[in-house]
């Protein structure tokens, strides 16, 4: 059975490769029909590997699969292998399922698209990157998918190139994600450099005697390599590119930048959890980088009025939740959070984009309203999916995030701080997603007769993934309930086995007293019912206030509406000062980063190009002289020397 | 009596050669295709013939002068590949011919025949006849299109340039005689170790020799050597005539010259500098002269190819300058002077037949339907032809160098080769170049698929240029995801060496 | 005096300059082609030369130039050929006018 592992990455590439090759003979329906039944096939099997690993002893519980040596010379040796352990076959489980149900959802969606068949093709790619990425059995084939979902991600943000915004958008999301890649890459290269290996495994065994705790060559990996995941996972300081990166078509928002490519960073950091806990100062940063991430994020989805902005910057929020989750080296908990996130928060994307389908692709919840009637399943899926993330008790997102506020209370490198940021960001959390809610369904309808014409339920191929998430998100929990409830916790056991301990600490650190644990379950249960109460009170019942509330604190109003003006902070810090400092040095950012490597090395090559071009005459004569030249030349430095 | 065995391959190869010039009296003059397929057949065999008859030397009293070892048997396998391609993108070409067809294969299996030849020699004067052997009906190859006023050009440009580098590189070689008193190469090389090693490198003005007595004769003949063969190879500034030639000639053509008289010449260079005189490099790496002479000429030739490569617009000269350039990157590998250096050439030629022989036939298919051979008259391929413009894309990300494909591999290995030898700013530099090499290539890539255009071109190869299509795109990829074996043999190849 | 190797050499060196030296600023194509031969010519003095003069019993040097002067036969035809065909398609053999490919 495990010989199969490969099988799983390799369905979604074939199916790319025959639909990018014959996507003009194809008709449509077998264009779908490939690249939705190779990712089907591909979740059937990760179902079968995961009973398979299950049946395992947990010590057994790692299995390489050696496709064959790739770069066999030198240092560097380099398998093309696949790891399959608890992470990875979680890791599958979640992509080819949730990705399954949105390509399910993305036929109907994109139905109408004259483009569909270039759709698919992009999505297979991606899934087959996503999954080479969670695979992998070293850094460099993980770098490979991380290379890959990037590239994907880029297509698929610019899928509707003609938009301009769609267009700057990829461009934007290609550039941030480039900066992070650069951390990235340096953070590898010191890795091999200390320790002489990016094979997992193998590090997993060295990295105790080739790194001192605390030490400055791990400090720096780490931070680089967190660096790296900042860009992929949209934390601050690389967050910006996320809430852009919804102009692409919905289904990619659901797949791509919120279920599976955004989490790519804190697998990575799960991934080589063994080395991120040799350095706390690391650790320490990521904690107080995703915890401010959450907060800033969430305040920022307060205000506004796009549906999918909303969810967008609920995604960047919910990612630095487990970010601070793998900073307080609760790492099981980020995966657990990382896993119930993926089915609610691909469940209320693929209902806006429901919604947004029925409204004739309208964004704007402010011409919303009402419409709870006439899409009855969307608005209980969604529903659902908003219970789930706002952790209304014994929903999925609950369990997750009680377990990330219990640990950032309580580990080692937990702090009180992280904790009060940590349930005011639940707080916001509840609060704005049930402005969403109130504002798009409930209320008068605020949108024109001649969309109101077009109101319609979407067809069963969107509706049922909507329900088969709704129903995920619900029971999602249930396999991680904690031992304060009475749960087993089996999720943390399952992936007991990938987790290091913190050198210093004892591995479970005592049984520590459950009255703390209920205190604080009780605080995020009262702050989620107070802000439930307080969007119901503001939305749903005095819509009016909103307005007047809006005036009486327009500072903050406008401050969140336009994101901190972090975007307009970037561009007045940074871009322009490089515009106006140096025209040579704008040229090399122009160069390295703006113009990407597409664009190469730009103007100065090319007007190098231009001007070396013509030393070719063309007059064979002057070949010659250049050849003599040449002999001279070197004759002269051999004998002169 | 001498034995000849290990020269079957070749002489095969010459005798088919004059078989196909026999063909083309006899038979039909309406059809291309028979003197053809003899030819490829007749490279097939001759392929197979290598690897039967490998392994021995032909012996001149206790002297080899003509060596069939794996380092030679490697390159064979290239430059036959090359020929082999370039006959089966030939057919459209040799089509629109009006005569001597039959002349055209004979002539490329000759020039075949004649870099063997190069590869194999042990002994100076071999050398020399081969390698004029490879270039003379090259001269008359690259003139081929009689009425086309470019392609002649190409052929007295390559001819004057051609015959003075080889009347330079022969003048090197006689004083190299002169100098050591003897015309095989395992002599020089021991009378070259032996005074070297007990003179250091090249000897001044005032060092006395006990050889003939020449002083820095002995680094003018090295440094005329090093241009005649670098000539072959494109390195600047011995490069000029490849732009033009490269886009005058026919297509196939080029795309032969491009590969197989570059294989050739590599060969060449390493089995004088990485072999014979191995004594200077082994003594004095890294910072002995001639390393850093040849790594500045690697780095000029890289800088130089990709930048000129930026403004091209015809796609032919685009790629002459790419093949500039990837001379350059060849060039370290030998600067390297190690087994695993000699090994990443070998790689790295390998992988880069496979694909500038495929993006040459796809440029060549396209003129021969469109008569177009600008980069922008790409546009919108990905949509008339989808799977010529997947290949064409594997050929541009393999020749920047991309992973998976099997130019990643191949700069990977001489890159590791250059830094076990302590060249770290050339391979930084390399890599830098690489870069700015993804903007002309990507650039194709770009306008196939982003640029629209009415262009209503639906390109269907022909049996033997979609049998081509299918060999590159096949290799580009396997070689790049599975280069282990061609690893293997090519670090076998570097056992002939001492290093 | 005697005639030794240095003279030689320096015969051979000179009519090798001269050869490049007529490459470079001739602008007739035969004559270009003639310079080649004056250089080929230079290498074949040499190699007699350092046969006669280095003391090894072999004659290789003097073989080697035997094959110099036939394979500069073969280029120098294949030379006239594609001048005659420059001509053709030109109506000149002045190496400057043809000037097609550039850049």
């Amino acid at each position: 059975m495990f010989d199969l592992i490969f099988i799983v990455p390799l369905l979604p590439l074939i199916a790319f490769t025959i639909n990018g090759l014959f996507r003009n003979k194809l008709s449509k329906t077998v264009v779908q029909s490939l690249a939705v039944g190779s990712v089907g096939v591909s979740f059937v099997i990760s179902v079968l590997l995961f009973v398979e690993l299950i049946g395992l002893d947990p010590a057994a519980r790692s299995i390489t699969q050696v496709l064959f040596a790739w770069i066999p010379v030198g240092d560097l040796q380099l398998n093309i292998a696949y790891l399959l352990d608890p992470l990875s076959a979680v890791m599958i489980l979640i992509v080819t399922g949730v990705g399954l149900l949105i390509h399910i959802y993305s036929i109907g969606y994109m139905a109408h698209d004259p483009d569909v068949k270039r759709f698919f093709c992009y999505m297979n790619l991606f899934m087959f990157a996503m999954l080479t990425l969670v695979l992998g059995d070293n850094l460099i084939l993980l770098f490979i998918g991380w290379e890959g979902v990037g590239l994907c991600s880029y297509l698929l943000i610019g899928f509707w190139f003609e938009k301009k915004s769609a267009a700057d958008a990829g461009k934007k999301a290609f550039i941030v994600n480039r900066i992070g890649d650069f951390g990235f890459l340096i953070g590898a290269f010191i890795i091999f450099w200390a320790a002489g290996t990016l094979q997992f495994n193998e590090l997993r065994a060295v990295a105790p005697e080739m790194f001192v705790v605390g030490g400055s060559a791990i400090t720096l990996a780490t931070l680089f390599l967190f660096f790296g995941a900042t860009g992929k996972s949209a934390q601050i300081p690389l967050y910006i590119w996320l809430p852009d990166a919804m102009e692409g078509p919905t289904p990619v928002s659901a797949l791509i930048h919120a279920a599976t490519m955004v989490t790519a960073g804190v697998y990575m950091i799960v991934r080589l959890n063994f080395l991120f806990v040799m350095a706390p100062d690391t650790m320490m940063v990521i904690a107080i980088v995703g915890c401010a991430t959450a907060f800033i994020a969430a305040t920022i989805g307060l205000a506004q009025n796009d549906i999918k902005r909303v969810l967008a910057y609920s995604t960047v929020s919910q990612l630095g939740y487990m970010m601070m989750a793998c900073g307080v080296a609760a790492f099981t908990a980020g995966i657990f959070h990382l896993m119930t996130h993926a089915f609610f928060k691909a469940l209320l994307f693929l209902g806006s984009g429901a919604v947004i389908h029925s409204m004739s692709n309208e964004q704007d919840m402010r011409k919303m309203g009402g419409l709870r009637k006439h899409i009855p399943i969307t608005y209980k899926t969604m529903l659902v999916g908003t219970l789930a993330i706002a952790g209304f008790p014994l929903m999925s997102g609950f369990f997750s995030k009680d377990e990330i506020l219990w640990k950032a209370f309580s580990s080692g490198q937990g702090h009180w701080a992280l904790w009060l940021m940590g349930i005011l960001t639940a707080g916001l959390t509840t609060f704005y997603m049930f402005r969403l809610v109130y504002l798009t369904f409930f209320g008068e309808r605020r949108y024109d007769d001649h969309v109101a014409k077009h109101v319609h339920e979407s067809p069963k191929s969107m509706t049922t993934p909507l329900i088969v998430l709704a129903a995920l998100s619900v029971i999602g929990g249930l396999i991680g309930i904690p031992h304060a409830l009475g749960g087993g916790a089996h999720f943390k056991k399952f992936l007991a086995p990938v987790m290091a301990a913190i050198p210093g600490e004892t591995a479970h650190g005592g049984h520590h007293d459950m009255t703390m644990e209920y205190i604080l379950m009780a605080i995020a249960i009262s702050i989620f019912a107070a802000a439930w109460f307080l969007a119901r009170y503001l939305y749903r019942m005095n819509i009016d206030k909103v307005t007047s509330l809006k005036a009486s604190m327009a500072g903050i109003h406008k401050m969140l509406l336009n994101k901190y003006w972090v975007d307009e902070f970037y561009g007045a810090a940074i871009v322009r000062p490089i515009v106006n400092g140096s025209i040579f040095l704008w040229k090399i950012i122009d160069v390295l980063i703006i113009d990407g490597i597409a664009n190469g090395l730009g103007y100065i090559a090319r007007d190098m190009s231009q001007t070396f071009r013509r030393v070719q005459t063309g007059f064979v004569r002057g070949y010659m002289v250049a050849f003599l030249f040449g002999v001279v030349l070197i004759i002269g430095y051999l004998v002169v020397r | 009596m001498i034995n000849i065995t290990p020269l079957i391959p070749e002489l095969f190869l010459l005798v088919m050669a004059i078989v196909v010039l026999m063909l083309d009296l006899f038979s039909s003059r309406r059809t291309v295709v028979v003197p053809a397929y003899v030819s490829m057949a007749a490279v097939i065999i001759t392929g197979f013939l290598v690897f039967k008859f490998g392994g021995d030397a032909v012996r001149w009293g206790s002297n080899a002068i003509f060596v069939a070892d794996s380092f030679s048997q490697f390159f064979k396998v290239i430059i036959l590949g090359a020929a082999f391609l370039a006959i089966g993108s030939s057919f459209g070409t040799a089509d629109r011919m009006t005569h001597h067809r039959g002349e055209f294969f004979a002539l490329l299996l000759f020039s075949t025949v004649g870099m063997m030849f190069l590869v194999s020699a042990k002994e100076l004067i071999l050398l020399y006849v081969g390698l004029e052997l490879t270039t003379i009906p090259l001269f008359v190859l690259v003139a081929y299109q009689k009425t086309n006023r470019a392609s002649s050009e190409a052929g007295l440009k390559y001819l004057i340039i051609g015959a003075a580098s080889s009347a330079i590189l022969l003048y090197g070689l006689s004083l190299l005689y002169g100098y050591t008193g003897t015309t095989y190469l395992n002599e020089i090389a021991q009378k070259t170790a032996v005074y070297f090693l007990s003179h250091g490198f090249i000897p001044n003005a005032e060092g006395t020799t006990d050889l003939v007595g020449m002083g820095p004769a002995f680094s003018v003949a090295l440094m005329m050597i090093i241009a005649g063969l670098t000539f072959k190879l494109a390195i600047v500034p011995f490069h000029m005539w490849a732009p033009d030639v490269y886009e005058g000639a026919p297509t196939p053509i080029t795309a032969f010259l491009s590969v197989g008289s570059k294989a050739a010449g590599l060969a060449a260079i390493i089995r004088i500098f990485d072999g014979m005189l191995y004594a200077f490099s082994h003594d004095t790496m890294p910072n002995d002269s001639w390393g850093t002479m040849m790594a500045v000429l690697a780095a000029v030739t890289m800088v130089a190819g990709n930048i000129i490569a930026i403004r091209q617009t015809n796609i032919k000269r685009m790629l002459a300058y790419s093949s500039i350039a990837q001379a350059g990157y060849i060039l370290i590998g030998v600067i390297a002077a190690s087994k695993l250096g000699v090994a990443s050439c070998g790689f790295y030629m390998f992988a880069y037949m496979f694909a500038n022989m495929g993006a040459f036939a796809i440029v060549g298919l396209y003129a021969e339907k469109t008569g177009k051979k600008n980069i922008s008259d790409f546009a919108g391929l990905s949509k008339t032809s989808p799977i010529i413009a997947a290949l064409m894309t594997m050929f541009m990300l393999s020749l920047a160098g991309i992973p998976p494909l099997a130019g990643f591999m191949a700069k990977y290995y001489i890159f590791a080769a250059a830094i076990e030898a302590g060249y770290t700013w050339l391979v930084i530099l390399a890599l830098l170049m690489s870069v700015v090499s993804l903007y002309y290539y990507a650039n194709v890539v770009r306008i196939m698929y982003m640029v629209d255009s009415d262009n209503k071109h639906h390109i269907i190869p022909s049996f033997p240029a979609g049998l081509v299509l299918a060999l590159t795109g096949i290799g580009v990829l396997l070689f790049g995801i599975l280069p282990q074996s061609i690893l293997d043999m090519a670090y076998k190849t570097a056992s002939s060496f001492i290093f | 005096m005697d005639i030794g190797l240095y003279h030689y050499l320096s015969l051979a060196a000179f009519l090798f300059a001269i050869g490049l030296y007529g490459i470079l600023t001739r602008r007739n194509a035969i004559a270009i082609l003639m310079s080649l031969e004056l250089m080929f010519n230079a290498v074949n003095i040499n190699l007699v030369a350092f046969n006669r003069f280095s003391g090894s019993d072999g004659l290789s040097g003097q073989i080697f130039a035997l094959f110099v002067i036939a394979i500069a036969a073969a280029e120098a035809t294949v030379g006239l050929a594609i001048v005659i065909l420059i001509y053709r398609n030109w109506r000149s053999i002045d190496a400057d006018r043809v000037n097609l490919l550039k850049w």
